[in-house]
């Protein structure tokens, strides 16, 4: 123990006792810094574990002593105190052993802490490194598959194949025994060929563009060589007019007429063209013609810039109106339906020129928000013709076109879409307004090509030219029968109304010689006072007289005797016959309900009325049955059965021939009459 | 008084044509097949139509089962008489008769089986054949018309037996009287003669018009109509409608009609008659009319009743005459429909 703690003083005080190893160091530490005992060198230089056992050995003998001193202060006693104070200096020294192993421990736990930091701190330092390495060894593969993954520009160029490459090459760019064997030479042997190609075809294009602009400029002279033409021509055209004329080969109208025809809507259009092919093929005798103001036709097809010009124009006068008074809805309502009926400005007039020298003359117009074309008719004569008054419906423009095919009466619209338009600004029916527009006939639509399927609306403005090619033949034809039927009527109604019926020689041979029965009147009736007759019921109910005819009624009379007849004519007269239904007044009223002789006569002259129609075109059918009229009422008369209780002689003596007077058991008179022979039988 | 007016229908020439027949025919004669289901009309254009009554009495009848369900055109002239035996149907017109089989008459394009024309007088103007007659008894056909004759024809061997003369203007109808085979025929000469057919002798003859009860001269003497039921006659045309005793000639009830009667028959206890004038008239023998019932026609030609065993629910009385409509009357109180050409 004192051994020790003068190894302890001795440190303290002695500087350079140390073991020779750390003394070197110690050394310069020392003559660095003078004189200090180091503790440090020390620590190394013990044994931990000595030092623990020294501890414990030092703290028993503490103990030891502190117990021993314990004693001795309890015994007490003289020596005690120097006992005690023995082991006081004993106890104090073994504090000071104490305190050095503290000190010791301390600096060992230091050392260690430093040795520890130390090698941390490498760890720490090759962690980074790790890390750093490992992170740039991840950028380097990243960079790796970057350049494998790197697409030369010069993989997008379509290379030609192979085959072709080494085919079409020169063999100083091909270099086919370098580059078979090598990938990247033949790569760029390939790049060099291709580059070489498209240096060619460069070079051709330009060739190319120039030999184009040389031809544009060529194309540029002949052009204005041709428009310095164009006023020549026109000059020789107009000096060539007077022989044009000269020889009647009016090119120069009919060029005009197609130029003005262009402006035409496309209904109106269709009829022209099939109109004028069909006149110059079949039918010299029609001419066709366009009336109407270009301009205005022009003018309905305005650009639409104009109109957003306007715009701003029409916004500041409509604040005007507005301020002014609106004008009444009425007047409104009056100018929408002006809109509706608009008719197309240009019009196209067909002339049908008949045998006689008669010309039925047509305006056809079209009406553009209705879509349908309409017709205005007017006849003239070579001669005036002096009307009778029971003819005047016969050729007036508003009738003398009604129904030309059975049905087609021309008051109603044959669009079935302009109901709906009609609705809209209040217009009922097209009727009213026929006079002013035109008829529309069914038969007009169809000249200008339009369709109306029945039962649905149109929607597009479908001109159709086969459908007018094909009724354009027949509607001729039957527009020529109709004004010469009607024409003839005109002639025969000037004769009936002076009481004689016109029969013309070829006819003569249908009725006998003498015929006493004479037509004292003929007139004109309307259709109302024609049903209000009492015997004309049956034709009322089976729908035969409709307003579309016309009425006139007859009166024959003989002696006493009056025969009223009752004349329903079709305006297809004459294909369709006229319709007549007979009263009778003599010793009674007879007419069809009551006496069957009368029945048969209106049968006579209905039914059989084919034998009547004489020579084609028939127009005799009229006056042929009127005079078989007179003829059966002639029989009628004479061939009545004399009343045996009334006196006096018959009124009519029989004067016909007759085979038999009665047959049947309806018991007919004979009224069919037998020609040559000249004698009447029964059917 | 307002009137319909039916709507105006557009008429090419062809609809007005037919419209204008519709309007001038006349129906002269019916005849009832043997099953009782057909109905054979004949016109004055020598038309024949079949319509099948079955179907237009059915409970499901619709318009087209008022309509023929064939029409042919049988002779040239009008269609003035036709009988049914129980296999044909035999028609007469212009101077012909002829037969069809009923069987067969319901195809389109029947072909007459036979036709035969009587021995005329005259050659000028073939007359018309105005009435035909069976006489079951002795199968034969009896034919009169504008040849002033009847002729007997016997309708196995097809030939003409006998001429009966003695009427001075044309016949218009014929009766038979079962119990003495007797044939009874009226004309316009306005005598009913009777006849015996075995001894082809005229037995009888009454000169109606010259009896002042019936006589009406303004219509004429002509005889138009006869019926007979073996004691009993009932005649008119010109004349009254009267009722005879045959046995005695005298008239017995006078039946106060105006309109010249063109049919009259015997039913049950009534007697029908119809001529001028919508209505079918009926009569009590005792010469009170128990109704009048309006048909469709202004003026009626004949009348058939549909007596057939074989189909009672057929059982009705039809009436033609001045149109093309058939009237049908299934109770004698009213006109239940029409049947139309």
């Amino acid at each position: 123990m004192s051994s020790e703690s003068s190894k302890k003083r001795k440190p303290k005080v002695i500087r350079s006792d140390g073991a020779p190893a750390e003394g070197k160091r110690n050394r310069s530490d020392t003559e660095q810094e003078g004189k200090y005992y180091s503790e440090e060198a020390e620590v190394d230089l013990r044994d931990p574990g000595r030092d623990y056992e020294l501890y414990k050995y030092t703290c028993q003998e503490l103990q030891r002593l502190m117990a021993e001193i314990q004693d001795l202060k309890s015994r007490g006693g003289k020596d005690a105190a120097i006992e005690i104070e023995d082991r006081r200096i004993q106890s104090c020294v073994h504090f000071m052993t104490l305190k050095k192993l503290n000190r010791l421990a301390h600096i060992r736990l230091k050392k260690g802490r430093d040795q520890t930091h130390e090698a941390k701190q490498k760890v720490d330092a090759y962690h980074l490194q790790l890390q750093n390495l490992l992170y740039e060894v991840m950028h380097l593969q990243k960079e790796i598959t970057k350049c494998l993954e790197f697409k030369s520009k010069h993989e997008e160029i379509d290379l030609v194949s192979l085959e072709e490459f080494y085919k079409e090459a020169p063999p100083d760019i091909s270099k086919a025994e370098v580059t078979m064997g090598d990938p990247h030479q033949q790569t760029l042997a390939r790049l060099d060929w291709e580059l070489e190609q498209r240096k060619r075809l460069a070079e051709k294009y330009r060739e190319c563009l120039s030999n184009k602009e040389k031809i544009l400029k060529e194309i540029e002279v002949k052009k204005e060589y041709l428009s310095s033409l164009q006023p020549r021509l026109n000059s020789i055209m107009q000096a060539s007019l007077p022989v044009q004329e000269y020889l009647f080969m009016p090119f120069d109208q009919a060029h005009k007429q197609y130029e003005t025809a262009r402006h035409l809507p496309p209904p109106l259009y269709v009829l022209f063209v099939q109109a004028t092919a069909y006149g110059q093929a079949c039918d010299k005798t029609l001419s066709v013609a366009i009336e109407g103001s270009v301009d205005e036709a022009k003018a309905l097809f305005k650009p639409p810039e104009d109109s957003q010009d306007d715009e701003s124009d029409s916004d500041a006068e409509e604040e005007q109106t507005t301020k002014r008074r609106r004008p009444t809805l009425g007047v409104q309502l009056d100018d929408k339906r002006k809109e509706m009926l608009k008719r197309h400005p240009l019009s196209v007039m067909l002339d049908l020129k008949c045998k006689d020298d008669s010309v039925l003359h047509l305006t056809f117009y079209y009406l553009m928000n209705l879509n349908i074309m309409t017709v205005k008719a007017k006849v003239t004569t070579a001669t005036e013709l002096i009307t009778p008054i029971s003819a005047g419906d016969l050729l007036s423009p508003d009738s003398v076109l009604s129904c030309l095919y059975p049905g087609d009466h021309g008051k109603k619209t044959p669009n079935p879409a302009n109901q709906y338009q009609f609705d809209k600004v209040g217009i009922l029916t097209l009727r009213d307004y026929v006079l002013d527009l035109g008829h529309p006939y069914l038969w007009v639509q169809k000249l200008g090509g339009l369709h109306f399927p029945k039962e649905q609306p149109q929607h597009t403005v479908v001109a159709d030219h086969s459908l007018s090619a094909s009724h354009m033949e027949t509607t001729m034809k039957l527009l020529k029968t109709r004004v010469q039927s009607r024409l003839a009527l005109h002639k025969q109604f000037a004769s009936l109304e002076h009481g004689i019926v016109p029969v013309t020689s070829d006819c003569q041979y249908l009725f006998p010689a003498k015929v006493v029965s004479r037509l004292v009147k003929w007139v004109a009736i309307a259709h109302e006072d024609y049903m209000e007759l009492h015997f004309t019921k049956d034709i009322v109910e089976a729908g035969l007289a409709g307003d579309t005819n016309l009425y006139y009624m007859a009166l024959v009379e003989r002696g006493t005797a009056k025969l009223q007849a009752a004349v329903v004519l079709n305006p297809g007269y004459s294909s369709i016959p006229p319709i007549f239904q007979l009263c009778l007044n003599w010793k009674g009223e007879k007419t069809n309900s009551n006496d069957d002789n009368i029945r048969a006569m209106e049968s006579e002259v209905n039914v059989c009325y084919k034998e009547l129609c004489g020579p084609r075109p028939s127009h005799q059918l009229l006056t042929n049955q009127l005079q078989r009229l007179c003829v059966l009422l002639d029989v009628y008369l004479e061939t009545e059965s004399h009343d045996d209780s009334v006196e006096g002689p018959k009124e009519f003596p029989q004067e016909k021939m007759c085979l038999r007077l009665f047959r049947g058991p309806s018991r007919m008179k004979p009224f069919k009459y037998n020609h040559p022979q000249g004698f009447f039988s029964h059917r | 008084m307002e009137r319909a007016v039916p709507p105006a229908v557009p008429l090419g020439q062809m609809e007005v044509f037919q419209a204008l027949q519709r309007l001038h025919m006349t129906i002269f004669s019916q005849s009832v097949s043997p099953c009782g289901k057909f109905l054979a009309a004949g016109n004055n254009y020598g038309q024949i139509a079949i319509f099948s009554l079955s179907a237009a009495l059915s409970s499901e009848a619709k318009e087209e089962s008022k309509k023929p369900i064939v029409t042919f055109q049988a002779h040239d002239g009008p269609v003035y008489s036709m009988v049914s035996t129980d296999r044909h149907l035999l028609s007469a017109g212009d101077g012909e008769v002829k037969a069809w089989l009923w069987a067969e008459i319901l195809k389109k394009g029947c072909k007459e089986l036979w036709r035969r024309q009587p021995p005329y007088r005259t050659s000028l103007e073939v007359p018309e054949i105005n009435a035909l007659l069976l006489v079951p008894k002795e199968n034969s056909l009896i034919l009169a018309g504008g040849d002033c004759q009847l002729h007997t024809m016997d309708l196995e061997t097809g030939t003409f037996t006998r001429a009966l003369r003695g009427h001075t203007d044309y016949i218009h109808c014929l009766a038979l009287r079962e119990r003495s085979p007797e044939v009874l025929s009226g004309g316009e000469d306005g005598a009913v003669r009777l006849w015996d057919l075995r001894t082809a002798r005229e037995v009888q003859t009454i000169e109606v018009y010259k009896h002042e009860e019936c006589s009406r001269p303004h219509n004429g003497r002509w005889i138009g109509c006869l019926a007979t039921d073996s004691d009993w006659m009932v005649c008119g045309g010109g004349p009254a409608l009267t009722l005879w005793h045959l046995r005695s000639s005298t008239p017995t009830t006078v039946f106060p009609m105006r309109a010249p009667q063109k049919h009259v028959t015997f039913y049950q206890d009534l007697i029908l008659s119809a001529g001028q004038g919508r209505c079918v008239n009926q009569w009590q023998l005792s010469g009170e009319l128990k109704a009048q019932v309006p048909g469709s026609s202004p003026g009626l030609l004949s009348l058939s009743l549909n007596q057939q065993p074989a189909a009672p629910e057929c059982k009705v009385l039809t009436a033609a005459g001045n149109s093309c409509r058939v009237d049908v009357f299934t109770n004698l109180g009213y006109r239940a429909f029409s049947l139309s050409f």
